[in-house]
């Protein structure tokens, strides 16, 4: 009877190990496979050439390259602000209140809500109206995804700062929002980077927002109000693609995207670990 | 002094106003977008109603006739599926990481498989297609034919030709995908087991598995089961990963080794192509069914983590 039970544990505790297995298995079964094809694709040309004409090969994905930094840098340039104050309001004014509770859940929700859903709500208020797809609508569309994300990390990281350190703020006089600006954001700075830093991070790999939004362009392009390629669309369009040219230069471009992320992720997850040991 | 005092109050009051109007765009997105959709649905909702749209299979651009089950039914299929093949894996990972792994291999495990949910769908997709669906179809869907595959019953799902670009391939990816969110929910539900449960039943001679099967799991069932609707609704709404290898066939599929097409596969490949507004409209209503849907299910999920936040 117990050497029944030990066998069982045995073996129901090895399975656990060979599910851990299993798992990283597949995560260096794809890097490794990324890196493989992805390195041979890896040419100057590939990042300073504009794409040649369908079928003739040569050519690079620098059109795709700018565009991509240019649709994730406007972005940025929107979702930040927005989740970092929207965060605040939640730690800090709404501290407490229901509203405030709500809010924190939706965005919980909204961080999984799925991307192309983003894409097609932003298709149908901007692109439909004004008539054609724009770099803008890529970027807010990316933008709305990168919102909770900040938003949720910034609220968590500012309640991680003591209480007592506002206290001896106002004991000094200064209004909230000096108090905010001065000494909060002050203490949970690498709290809000490591934010910003995952929401970045997020919004880089996303293709399906911008399948409807900035759209594709063949041409290297910087004007914001027309369809701009992206580096994810590309891989989109040119892995479906009929050229064996085509096929490498979309594994090059997966390195490329691939490699940023995972960098940006380690930053972002170390930057947490060292803050719950301070 | 007086007048410096009214400007703080000023700035304070505009500083709140501010944060207040910044954290509410979440409310407005979450309206907006459930808004947005239904507008865009609405000549299809009113054409095809609810359950006509819901039951009908057909998807015919050129007649003007659409329906969303072959596209649900794939979603529900490939959802459930990489569920079924994910959940088991995240559990054990979870108890590797908590009961099991030396301490030094934690860190190295969970940031592995947390990584597994950083890579980009897009990569998955094209991994997929070039890499994993040729494996599918020329060792493990031939495998499963000759084993599962001549049992009764289950063998038929097996039937067809081993192509790699189906539903099976599609699960596999699809199951990759969300491990770590069970996984990661999972893991921090288990160690919050209180020590004296453990401690006792170890004291009244349990073995190890005995101890994570009678108390662990038991005690943190709530929150894997967030972790659980948190992957459902991460499948569900997956795009690009899907639409590699799952080709867009809108017919109800007989069986795991056949191309079908998901809600998102759909809109993925159909929506810039609409050229009749009966067809966008129909795509937003896909659209607006698989927002309801995902947002029940991860508004469950959230719910269950709140409860166990006031535990």
């Amino acid at each position: 009877m117990n050497t029944k039970r030990k066998l069982i544990n045995v073996v129901a505790l090895t399975l656990c190990f060979l599910t851990a297995l299993w798992g990283l298995f597949w995560l260096f079964f794809i890097i490794f496979d990324v890196l493989r094809h992805g390195i041979l694709a890896l040419t100057p040309s590939l990042l300073l050439k504009d794409p040649t004409p369908p079928g003739i090969p040569g050519g690079g994905l620098r059109h795709a390259i700018v565009g991509h930094l240019l649709i994730t840098f406007c972005a940025t340039l929107i979702g930040v602000p927005i989740g970092i104050l929207g965060g605040t309001f939640l730690a800090e004014y709404g501290r407490g209140y229901k509203i405030s509770k709500l809010i924190s859940s939706l965005a919980d929700i909204m961080i999984s809500v799925p991307a192309i859903i983003v894409g097609a709500f932003v298709y149908a208020i901007l692109v439909k109206p004004l008539g054609h797809f724009s770099g803008w609508a890529g970027s807010i569309a990316l933008a709305i995804i990168m919102i909770p994300v900040i938003m949720r990390t910034t609220e968590n990281m500012l309640s991680l700062i003591p209480w007592t350190l506002r206290e001896a703020a106002f004991a000094l006089g200064a209004p909230y929002y000096k108090v905010i600006i001065q000494i909060v954001y002050r203490g949970a700075s690498t709290g809000i980077l490591t934010g910003i830093i995952l929401g970045v991070a997020r919004v880089t790999g996303e293709a399906a927002p911008l399948l409807f939004t900035s759209f594709n362009n063949a041409y290297f392009s910087l004007n914001m109000n027309q369809p701009i390629a992206s580096l994810t669309i590309t891989i989109f369009q040119y892995a479906m693609g009929p050229y064996e040219d085509w096929h490498v230069q979309a594994w090059g471009a997966s390195l490329i995207i691939t490699s940023l992320i995972l960098f940006l992720t380690l930053i972002g997850k170390s930057l947490i670990k060292r803050g719950f040991k301070d | 002094m007086t007048s410096s005092f009214k400007r703080e109050i000023f700035f304070n009051l505009a500083y709140l106003i501010i944060t207040f109007l910044a954290s509410f765009i979440i409310i407005f997105l979450a309206l907006g977008i459930f808004l947005v959709l239904f507008k865009e649905a609405y000549p299809a909702i009113k054409t095809f109603g609810f359950l006509g749209f819901l039951l009908s299979t057909e998807w015919d651009p050129v007649k003007e006739v659409f329906g969303a089950a072959p596209s649900l039914i794939g979603t529900l299929i490939t959802s459930l599926l990489a569920l079924t093949i994910a959940v088991p894996t995240a559990l054990g990972i979870a108890i590797f990481i908590n009961e099991v792994a030396p301490s030094f291999l934690k860190d190295f495990i969970s940031t592995g498989i947390e990584l597994l949910a950083a890579i980009p769908s897009i990569i998955y997709g094209m991994w997929g297609l070039f890499t994993l669906a040729p494996l599918m179809a020329k060792y493990i869907e031939p495998f499963l034919q000759e084993t599962i595959g001549k049992l009764p019953l289950i063998g038929k799902l097996f039937e067809g030709t081993p192509l790699g670009i189906d539903l099976l391939t599609a699960s596999v990816i699809l199951s990759i995908m969300i491990i770590p969110f069970t996984a990661s929910v999972a893991r921090d539900s288990l160690a919050l087991t209180p020590p004296v449960l453990k401690e006792s039943a170890y004291a009244i001679g349990a073995t190890k598995w005995e101890v994570i099967k009678d108390v662990m799991l038991p005690y943190s069932k709530l929150g894997i089961i967030g972790g659980i609707g948190l992957s459902l609704g991460r499948a569900l709404g997956e795009t690009m990963a899907v639409a590699f290898v799952l080709g867009n066939v809108n017919k109800i599929p007989t069986s795991l080794l056949e191309a079908s097409t998901t809600v998102t596969v759909k809109l993925a490949n159909e929506f810039t192509e609409a050229d009749k507004d009966i067809h966008l409209a129909s795509l937003f209503y896909l659209a607006l069914l698989l927002f309801i849907m995902s947002f029940f299910i991860l508004a469950l999920a959230k719910l269950l983590f709140l409860k166990i936040e006031r535990r």
